[in-house]
């Protein structure tokens, strides 16, 4: 027998089970943000100060993407809001079916936006969709200014970018310059937002933003 | 089983596509297989064919020559209606310089083709 054609997206599996979360949270009317960076980079603390701000105005969720700990999804409890902890057991991102199953012990009824904070990885998280309507990557300038053109695929998939730890930039030798421009070269239309969550700055102007987009969405 | 590099993931459900087929058409051999990866994804070819000998041990797909085509990034320029090469750090159309989010090929993660008997 000869050649056979197949040409069929090796994702497909996944791409199925992303499109059913999908139409189930649009139909629920659930903004959901695919949150991603490098382990230790603040997503957690960006979380509880965005929570801090929104969950009066808003119905929120979250879901927590780990190895094998619950350390995060206790922090974002203590919030007062609802967190389902997905524990991968090893596997480096989380996936659609992950996701699928994390929705069913969520009350859909009852939430405004869902927040999935991925694992912290800037690599392979970037190539799995999981049903969101905007991935967000955060870096921190301890990290250093490079980490774009070292990482672009996930900071060219994303809608923002959250320079974090900002407070921190001038013990470190990253260059703001190169990084708007690296950023620019890589995704033009990513929104950018500098934070600390230490100083609480820049957390207020990331705020109104999901919220701009939010209404966008509705 | 742990899969722990993305690329092993990837690989496996590769190695379920291909199976499936290989059923369909009833082969009881995979010679070759080939698969279309983007430039612009983020699977590195190497980690893909480590992955690939294990995925593959076991099954009718064990010892296939396993073959992986690039595909090159492109985007169209919607202005000047041209279609050029980019990559992750350029992206702009060669002509006017605007940044091209129209991008037409490079993020592929295909299964192409499969041989056997």
């Amino acid at each position: 027998m000869g050649e056979i054609k197949v040409v069929t997206n090796i994702l497909n599996s996944n791409n199925k089970l992303t499109a059913q979360n999908r139409k189930l949270l649009d139909e629920k009317g659930i903004y959901v943000i695919n949150l991603m960076s490098s382990p230790g980079s603040g997503k957690t603390s960006i979380l509880e100060k965005v929570i801090l701000k929104l969950k009066n105005d808003l119905r929120m969720a979250v879901i927590e993407g780990d190895l094998y700990t619950t350390k995060d999804a206790e922090r974002i409890e203590a919030q007062g809001i609802p967190v389902v902890q997905i524990n991968t057991g090893g596997a480096c991102h989380l996936d659609g079916n992950m996701i699928k199953n994390a929705l069913e012990s969520l009350n859909l009824d009852e939430i405004d936006i869902l927040i999935i904070e991925n694992v912290g990885n800037l690599v392979c998280p970037a190539e799995f969709d999981i049903g969101e309507d905007m991935k967000i990557t955060v870096l921190s300038t301890a990290e250093g200014n490079d980490k774009p053109l070292k990482y672009p695929l996930m900071f060219e998939k994303s809608g923002a970018v959250i320079l974090n730890k900002i407070d921190l930039i001038e013990y470190t030798n990253f260059s703001r310059e190169e990084f708007y421009n690296d950023i620019k070269s890589i995704n033009a239309n990513a929104a950018v937002f500098e934070t600390s969550c230490v100083k609480d700055q820049g957390i207020e102007e990331l705020c109104v933003w999901l919220k701009s987009q939010i209404k966008l969405k509705s | 089983m742990v899969k722990a590099m993305h690329e092993t993931s990837i690989m496996y459900s590769a190695m379920e596509i291909v199976l499936e087929k290989a059923k369909e058409s009833n082969l009881k051999k995979i010679n070759r297989i080939t698969l279309k990866i983007g430039e612009l994804t983020g699977v590195m070819p190497e980690v893909l064919y480590f992955a690939y000998e294990n995925a593959s041990k076991g099954t009718i797909a064990e010892g296939a020559e396993f073959h992986i085509d690039r595909v090159k990034a492109t985007a169209r320029c919607d202005k000047c209606d041209i279609i050029f090469d980019i990559d992750h750090f350029n992206k702009l159309c060669p002509d006017c310089s605007t940044f091209s989010s129209d991008i037409l090929s490079g993020y592929e993660l295909n299964v192409n083709t499969i041989d056997g008997e």
